[in-house]
């Protein structure tokens, strides 16, 4: 990346941060109707009340990922190579949410039509090849695209949960292994100043998933330590792959926290379940992009902590518009919107 | 001895072939040379005494017969057609708007295909009562079953622009009964993809078997043993994709199970799993599923099997399989012979269906009215019209008007239709599209790029040769191969001129002068070339500006009006100061009043801190100085490698001279081919640079869209006795 690139990246990122919700800003929130809302961060305006809650509610997500699409868009567009395909890796979560909506629905022989209502409009920069997908008649042909395509490494794994009958879990799980994988090799391929502080901001990222799938595994699916380790994706910061082997050994989820190394264990002592976990990893990640997008050098590190703030702000967004379209009480809303990625992160991981 | 009587009659041998090399190398050049003497003294008078006069009296005659109006020449010079490929402006348009009764819609849209002159415009309209956008069921029932016919195409040949004997309207129930035949195709055809598949995926399975198989035998254990359980330890051996074997290993150390791969295979990992028996089977078995691990058999061992048993039987399944594969083609084969006909005609069905489906993003309609509007060229208007009354039922408006200015950008632009001027127009198209009544540099470009690429490259020899390569390919590159036959003849013509004929400078009589002994008369006629062409370059930029309206960019802007006083003034002083003279008050007075002009505007354009727009309009008159004069400049490079063609090919012929007769032939051969393939690229490069920076960063936006009509896909019709 040359020294203009760089300049003009940071230049459009410390811009485009000024978007970003500050503490205070949430609370008037609460207050503001859809219409408002929707006006203040120049989403399209809701759709009509007599439409079923569900199109309204799929309007408002859709809205919210093309925003955050736009914004990526922008800030790929003066980058090219690696850095390039970095981000561009980080924004394909939304593709491959498409890719799991399509295969479960073929699998589940659903109407095309009804699989159609539940995609994603992406952009080009964004979308992989599940058009072609969308266009298969039947799970056989599906199959068949999936091993001819980008996707052949999962195709295996759709083709035995057709054949055997078996859960999506693993076909899933592959999904998501795959997309942080790839993530991190990308951002390994990055050579000079930009590694350190991307390697920081990734590896926060991937010890939140690698930590939160390994309780889940453990503790909620009952897997054992080896189906366990399997499914996770080792990171380069503090759950490397010699730790994660270390933890899937261990029973229940006092002993995991016990082990994990600092500043996790700390941070983590003393969670009663699962829930509590996952915010306390939320706000640290949340604290090393905000870190990195205040302090780093790397144009490339500061865009991607913009990127992952701006989903932050924008799951909130979705949980405070959710909230007022449901008709849920403010004070529930309230409680909704002080863990914005807990939900987020449950709307990735459907 | 026997040994050495040998090796002497080999050195004999050797040196009688080389005395005939030699001497037939000699013949050749002698050949050559009297065949160069020939010319020189008999074919060359000839063309200058005879020939010339006589060319200059046909055209003479010819220039008379046209002037009494009798001759075919005249009548065709006269004729606005005959100079459309020189025409520097894109062809006008009209916007068309056509007001159709809705059940006429289709038919309107086969007719509107079918003369092949209406580029949609896909704008709403600004009547708010057509707001409707009709059609939504046809268009997705046509994609589905584009698509359904598109996948079957993959598998079974259906060609893909059958002609068409009739133009018939294609009605909404006529697609929804296609479509439901093509899925019921499809269906049958997915079953054959999917057998194929499952035979492909089989043999590549005993394939793997096979490598493995032949891996073992090199193995010095006993394989008796990893087939068999023990009572303590698991054995699995098979195949994990490459990519999963590092978190495998790491999950099955978890369980104390060891890995161990043995073979690469593609993307594939041959490994051996190795473990305590029990009760962790059930987890390893789970992890290895969700790896996509495919076991492999394990041959029985040296003691109790045959090893190339089990290669012949594996070989045996394998000829199995394929038989079976090949057994399904023939009967895809059998299915497609049946239902051919039917594909066909679904085919045709879906091409008249698709003139409506591309129209449909500019059909607005209300109620029983359907409004389509898009442009065409002028002179096409008067026919589509009648063609369009011909073919409706119902009546029909059609409103035709000249293109408003806001509307330029979106008037398509047609392209030049010249067969030579075609491949120009590919190198033109690579930069941009000419904008509507922008003008269309092609014809410009062909002249000058011909021009340029003679005199830099110009060889009698090497030009022939690049046009006869060209000649030879013009069946692989139909499109391009003309550019290389002008290219050779314009190297060839300034090779006549250079008296220049595969490097040699002195067997062909220069008709003008040699660049090599001309040097300085050279680099003065590419400065004069170089000072017409930014002359050209910068009226034309001026011309378009003009064209659009934009009255104060053709004076002030960068290669304006005011921009091309002060290049003149520049030139002037400069001549001036070549003469002796110095560089002369007049001269000096326009260039500092142009350039401060410049500065003028460049200051009001700008919004910017003081500081910054004084740095900012100081470094673009700054500029604006040191560009005209390097542009000007880089014409030298015309000279340059005139002159540089002519020293290498002088390289050459020092070498070949330094050589028997044989290497001679030989250099002069390999240093002509060098010349012809790095230099004659080179020179490409240049012309192109010179095209495309110094031209048509000027005077060209390259911002139009080319006209892409609605036409109907189909074939010729075969005629009578073919």
């Amino acid at each position: 990346m040359s020294t203009a690139e760089q300049a003009y990246l940071n230049t459009r990122v410390s811009a485009m941060s000024t978007r970003l919700l500050a503490p205070g800003q949430v609370e008037p929130l609460l207050d503001l109707s859809l219409g408002e809302l929707a006006a203040r961060f120049g989403l399209a305006p809701p759709p009509e009340e007599r439409r079923p809650l569900r199109t309204r509610s799929r309007a408002v997500e859709q809205a919210l990922v093309s925003v955050l699409l736009e914004d990526l868009r922008i800030l790929i567009r003066p980058i090219r190579g690696a850095e390039r395909r970095l981000l561009l890796a980080w924004g394909r979560k939304f593709a491959l949410l498409n890719l799991k909506t399509l295969i479960r629905g073929k699998l589940a022989s659903l109407d095309a039509a009804e699989i159609r209502s539940n995609l994603f409009e992406l952009p080009s920069h964004a979308h992989l090849a599940e058009e072609a997908l969308d266009r298969a008649e039947g799970v056989l042909e599906l199959l068949r695209l999936l091993e001819r395509g980008p996707h052949a490494s999962i195709a295996r794994q759709a083709r035995e949960l057709y054949e055997r009958r078996r859960e999506p879990f693993a076909l899933e799980a592959a999904i998501d292994q795959r997309y942080y994988s790839v993530l991190l090799r990308e951002a390994m391929r990055l050579r000079d100043a930009n590694q350190a502080d991307l390697r920081r901001l990734i590896g926060s990222l991937l010890d939140q998933v690698a930590l939160l799938w390994l309780l889940r595994f453990r503790c909620s699916f009952g897997l054992s330590p080896s189906e366990a380790f399997y499914f996770l994706v080792p990171s380069p910061h503090l759950l490397h792959r010699d730790r994660l082997l270390a933890l899937a050994e261990l029973e229940g989820l006092e002993s995991v926290l016990a082990a994990l190394p600092e500043p996790l264990g700390p941070l983590l002592a003393g969670s009663e379940n699962l829930l509590q976990v996952q915010q306390r990893l939320n706000q640290y990640s949340l604290d090393v992009a905000r870190s990195s997008l205040a302090l780093s050098q790397s144009a490339v590190a500061r865009a991607l902590a913009y990127l992952l703030l701006r989903e932050n702000d924008l799951f909130l967004l979705f949980s405070l518009m959710q909230g007022q379209l449901l008709g849920l009480p403010r004070d529930l809303i309230a409680v909704a919107v002080e863990q914005p990625l807990a939900v987020g992160a449950a709307a990735i991981a459907r | 001895m026997p040994a050495s009587g040998s090796s002497m009659q080999q050195t004999t041998t050797a040196s009688v072939a080389q005395s005939i090399l030699i001497w037939l190398a000699r013949l050749l050049l002698r050949a050559a040379t009297r065949v160069g003497q020939l010319l020189r003294e008999h074919l060359w008078p000839w063309l200058r005494t005879r020939m010339w006069p006589w060319l200059q009296q046909t055209a003479w005659t010819l220039w008379r017969a046209g002037r009494t109006g009798s001759g075919r020449l005249y009548r065709w010079a006269w004729r606005r057609e005959s100079w459309d490929w020189a025409r520097l402006h894109a062809l006008p348009m009209r916007h068309v708007r056509l007001l159709v009764m809705t059940d006429d819609l289709s038919q309107a849209a086969l007719t509107l295909a079918e003369t092949g002159r209406f580029h949609p415009d896909p704008r709403p309209p600004v009547e708010a009562m057509a707001a409707g956008i009709p059609g939504s069921d046809y268009r997705a029932r046509y994609q589905q079953a584009r698509g359904r016919l598109e996948k079957i195409a993959r598998l079974v040949p259906v060609e893909s622009t059958p002609p068409l004997a009739t133009l018939r309207v294609v009605q909404y129930e006529e697609l929804v009964a296609v479509d439901a035949q093509l899925g019921q195709c499809w269906a049958e055809v997915s079953q054959f993809e999917e057998q194929f598949r499952h035979l492909d995926e089989g043999m590549r399975v005993l394939r793997d078997q096979q490598a493995a198989l032949e891996n073992f035998a090199n193995l010095d254990i006993d394989l008796g043993a990893l087939r068999n359980k023990t009572r303590f330890l698991d054995f699995y051996v098979g195949m994990v994709p490459r990519e999963n074997v590092s978190r495998i290993e790491g999950a099955l150390r978890l369980a104390g199970y060891l890995l161990f791969e043995f073979l690469h295979r593609g993307d594939s990992s041959h490994v051996v799993i190795v473990g305590p028996r029990a009760p962790k089977a059930g987890q390893i078995e789970a992890v290895l599923r969700s790896a996509s691990f495919q076991a492999l058999p394990i041959p029985a061992g040296r003691d109790d099997a045959d090893p190339a048993q089990q290669q012949q039987d594996l070989a045996r399944r394998l000829v199995d399989l394929e038989q079976e594969r090949a057994a399904a083609a023939a009967a895809l084969e059998d299915w497609a012979a049946t239902h051919g006909p039917a594909l066909l005609a679904a085919r045709r069905t879906l091409l008249l269906a698709e003139p409506l489906v591309t129209l449909d993003p500019s059909i607005r309609s209300a109620g029983p009215l359907a409004m389509l509007s898009g442009w065409v060229p002028a002179g096409a208007c008067a026919d589509l019209e009648q063609r369009l009354d011909a073919a409706l039922g119902q009546p029909f408006a059609m409103q035709t008007r000249d293109p408003l200015p806001a509307e330029r950008p979106l008037v398509p632009t047609v392209a030049v239709r010249n067969r030579y001027l075609e491949p120009f127009g590919l190198l033109v198209r690579q930069y941009g599209i000419p904008g509507y009544g922008e003008v269309d540099p092609t014809p410009l470009f062909a002249l000058t790029f011909l021009i340029m690429f003679g005199a830099m490259f110009g060889d009698l020899g090497q030009g022939a040769v690049i046009a006869g390569v060209a000649w030879g390919l013009r069946r692989r590159f139909p499109h391009v191969y003309r550019f290389g036959i002008l290219a050779g003849i314009a190297s060839m013509l300034f090779g006549l001129l250079y008296g220049s004929l595969f490097g040699y400078e002195e067997v062909l009589p220069a008709l003008w002068r040699s660049p090599i002994h001309h040097p300085i008369l050279m680099l003065q006629l590419a400065l004069g070339f170089g000072v017409l062409f930014l002359v050209s370059a910068s009226l034309l930029a001026i011309y378009n500006r003009v064209l659009v309206g934009n009255y104060a960019g053709a004076l002030f802007d960068h290669h304006g009006l005011v921009s091309l006083a002060f290049y003149g003034a520049m030139l002037r002083g400069g001549l001036n100061l070549a003469a002796g003279a110095g560089f002369g008050l007049w001269p000096l007075l326009l260039v500092l009043g142009t350039l401060l002009l410049l500065a003028i505007t460049a200051w009001r354009h700008l919004q910017a801190p003081l500081g910054e727009r004084l740095l900012v309009v100081c470094i673009e008159t700054l500029e604006t100085i040191i560009g005209y004069i390097s542009n000007t400049l880089s014409f030298l490079r015309v000279a340059a490698f005139s002159l540089n063609h002519a020293a290498l090919s002088m390289a050459v012929l020092t070498l070949a001279n330094m050589m028997g007769s044989a290497g001679h032939v030989l250099t002069v051969i390999l240093g002509n081919l060098f010349v012809l393939v790095l230099e004659g690229g080179i020179v490409m490069i240049q012309v192109m640079r010179l095209e495309y920076y110094e031209g048509f960063s000027r005077y060209f936006s390259g911002e139009g869209h080319a006209f892409a009509p609605l036409r109907l896909q189909r074939g010729r019709l075969a005629t009578a006795g073919n």
